[in-house]
């Protein structure tokens, strides 16, 4: 199986006019995804990569029975566009746009959880389970069909990774984009718990970066909750710190956010640390995986 | 963008927070020119964003002209943890019976804005928070963004705050919030807040970092994003769209994400120096690519250089053209190392392999920089 989509997941593209919204609904379909239409304001009625375009969300659902959406709308429009899309009943949206306003994804983020819709992004490559389908801007030659679940932080990092399992004959379940911004719509404990539960996975591999306390806080869950083995690596241990200003940040969290104080909460959790990327593939090897 | 202190102290003034008597300086003439309005003492303090200034040497007292002209020209042109000192702020100097700490900040684990507290502002307020957090109170404000006197009132009363200044230091927290409000701040702090032998309150430190994605919707003056950026590539990065840091070393680098980026760096800094930091976001075409090869050569002494890129929402063949044309139109002649995967990829590595690009065709980057090093070794 997979982690949230699957069979009956049926995908609307929003900004689906647009030169991104376009080629990207035609590598979804490419694919195989379960694209049904998509949505841009006063562009409904045009048809785009044989998919039929609304000019709302409400029309599209009505239209086609979809219930998931990704995102290639412009930053400015993404709050507007995602309001309608949680009060259109849509439980599943994929936020793809860069450089949205971290005030705007905080709304968003409340709204959702408070609708009890699971959305992911902002700057995420999205979902994809190999051999199934695909809602973002994951190339579709780095996976395939297997047993471990990827959650990552960094677009580009979850492709090498998928790459690298995929040249050593070890497939995904699902790959999972959870956003690179300061705040995102979901928190990475919260994808864990999906894969802790997922028939289709037998481990998982966690690829953080440097700031925030999101690996911290999933190292709480991975010692209370998780039984399945899970690998984590940490971009950014020579990478230049931001030249930090400020302190309300530190005081709220008690945690730097280093590579070294990830590291250190992530093998108190019992989750093996990847010293580079290249490792994960002896710790395929050490759990048997497929 | 983080602000100077300069530049949010002038900005936290039109907000009605009380701020000291101050004047900006770029030469010691100037300097003593504003202490003389002011009258000594003043203090010095070196313009350059980073935290820990006071700590490195970049705050300083003049209590008369003469000491004055010492201390500005020993800071006007040194460095501070590797910034350049372009400007002094001199600052009268205040009398403080108490320092106050007052914070704002996002946090994002709980996708919260949250306003932090305390009695024991200062340097060592990281330092407090774990020794004595009972010194620090915190409260994190709901989606609606409302924040409201009674709440700070009551954050003060945690403290143990007298009755007698509650309504003071409850001003400056909302007048501190109508900032964040007004200008999309992720980071907007006081610290210290100093409290005066009379009672009243004076921010003697300003902080400000501004949402870059909202800078566009804010409806108040800000200075330029780009002509304040100090490092000449750097800057010439934010004019072209990308995201350059220089680094020390002489393996230059062409990412196409953050995290790719910052594992490429890793790697690199393993066996060889990093030169740069470059990652372009999404926005890759043939023109982009060739702009940030001559951004990254703008760096003397470069030995090879690590493409690192993935077709998702790129164009990588498109990349691979604007690479290949800088190659040609410069007869360049370094090593230069590819890993290009995804959409087209086939496509991107006969590109690259038509200007002479040594293309590597896994996915871990390790043996991309694996067969860099083979190429070039440690240096």
């Amino acid at each position: 199986m997979s982690i949230l989509m699957n069979d009956s997941t049926r995908v609307i593209v929003q900004g689906i006019t647009g030169r991104i919204g376009s080629i990207q609904a035609h590598w979804m379909l490419d694919y195989g995804t379960k694209v049904v239409g998509g949505v841009t304001p006063d562009k409904g009625g045009t048809i785009v990569e044989g998919l039929p375009v609304f000019n709302s969300v409400h029309e599209a659902v009505k239209e086609t029975g979809a219930n998931a959406s990704v995102f290639f709308v412009p930053a400015a429009f993404v709050l507007d566009a995602f309001m309608e899309t949680v009060d259109a009943g849509v439980k599943l949206i994929v936020i793809v746009p860069e450089h949205i306003p971290v005030r705007d994804v905080m709304k968003m983020r409340n709204y959702a959880l408070e609708k009890g819709v699971f959305a992911l992004g902002p700057t995420t490559p999205g979902i994809l389970v190999p051999g199934k389908g695909k809602m973002g801007i994951m190339p579709a030659s780095m996976f395939r069909p297997g047993r471990v679940g990827v959650i990552s932080r960094s677009g580009t990092l979850s492709y090498e990774f998928a790459g690298i399992l995929s040249e050593n004959n070890v497939g995904q379940s699902t790959v999972v984009g959870m956003g690179a911004d300061p705040v995102v719509l979901r928190n990475l404990a919260d994808i864990l718990e999906l894969f802790e539960e997922d028939d289709g996975t037998d481990a998982v591999i966690v690829v953080g970066e440097v700031g925030g306390e999101q690996e911290e806080k999933a190292a709480g869950f991975i010692a209370r909750r998780m039984t399945k083995p899970v690998a984590a690596y940490i971009a950014g241990r020579y990478s230049p710190q931001g030249k930090r200003m400020g302190h309300a940040g530190a005081i709220v969290r008690g945690a730097s956010g280093t590579v070294a104080g990830k590291h250190e909460a992530l093998k108190a959790a019992g989750a093996t640390v990847l010293e580079s990327p290249i490792h994960v593939i002896e710790w395929t090897l050490k759990h048997n995986l497929k | 963008m983080r602000l100077h202190e300069y530049e949010a102290l002038d900005i936290f003034e039109k907000n009605g927070i009380p701020v000291p008597r101050r004047g900006i300086a770029s030469t010691m003439h100037e300097a003593l020119h504003v202490a003389g309005e002011i009258g000594y003492p003043v203090i010095l303090k070196a313009q350059v964003l980073l935290g820990g200034r006071g700590l490195a040497g970049g705050i300083k007292t003049a209590s008369s002209p003469d000491e004055l002209k010492d201390e500005a020209e020993a800071l006007l042109g040194s460095d501070i943890k590797g910034l350049p000192v372009l400007k002094l702020l001199v600052c009268e100097k205040v009398e403080i019976a108490k320092e106050i700490y007052l914070g704002f900040t996002i946090d994002g684990y709980s996708g919260k804005p949250v306003i932090v507290v305390s009695t024991e502002g200062g340097i060592f307020i990281e330092e407090t928070a774990r020794t004595a957090p009972e010194k620090i109170a915190s409260y994190h404000i709901d989606s609606s963004f409302a924040f409201y006197p009674y709440q700070a009132r009551a954050l003060l009363r945690r403290l143990g705050i007298s009755q007698k200044h509650i309504t003071s230091w409850t001003d400056v927290i909302i007048q501190l919030y109508n900032v964040v409000m007004r200008y999309e701040a992720l980071i907007c702090e006081i610290n210290p807040l100093v409290v005066l032998p009379n009672g009243g309150l004076i921010a003697v430190d300003a902080v400000l970092e501004v949402d870059d994605s909202a800078i566009t919707r804010v409806r108040f003056p800000l200075p330029d994003r780009v002509e304040r950026i100090d490092n000449a590539l750097e800057r010439r990065g934010r004019e072209i769209g990308v995201t350059y840091v220089d680094l020390n070393g002489d393996i230059g680098l062409i990412s196409s994400g953050a995290g790719l980026g910052m594992a490429s760096t890793d790697i690199i800094g393993e066996k060889m120096k990093p030169a740069n930091f470059l990652e372009t976001g999404g926005g890759i075409t043939a023109d982009l690519l060739y702009k940030c090869m001559e951004l990254i050569m703008m760096k003397p002494g470069l030995r090879a250089i690590f493409i690192n890129v993935y077709g998702g929402i790129n164009p990588i063949h498109e990349g691979a053209k604007g690479v290949v044309r800088y190659i040609q139109e410069h007869n360049l002649k370094i090593p230069i190392v590819a890993k290009a995967l995804g959409n087209r990829q086939e496509e991107t590595w006969e590109i690259f392999r038509s200007g002479g690009v040594h293309v590597v065709t896994e996915a871990a980057t390790e043996k991309a920089i694996n067969r860099l090093y083979e190429l070039v070794g440690r240096g």
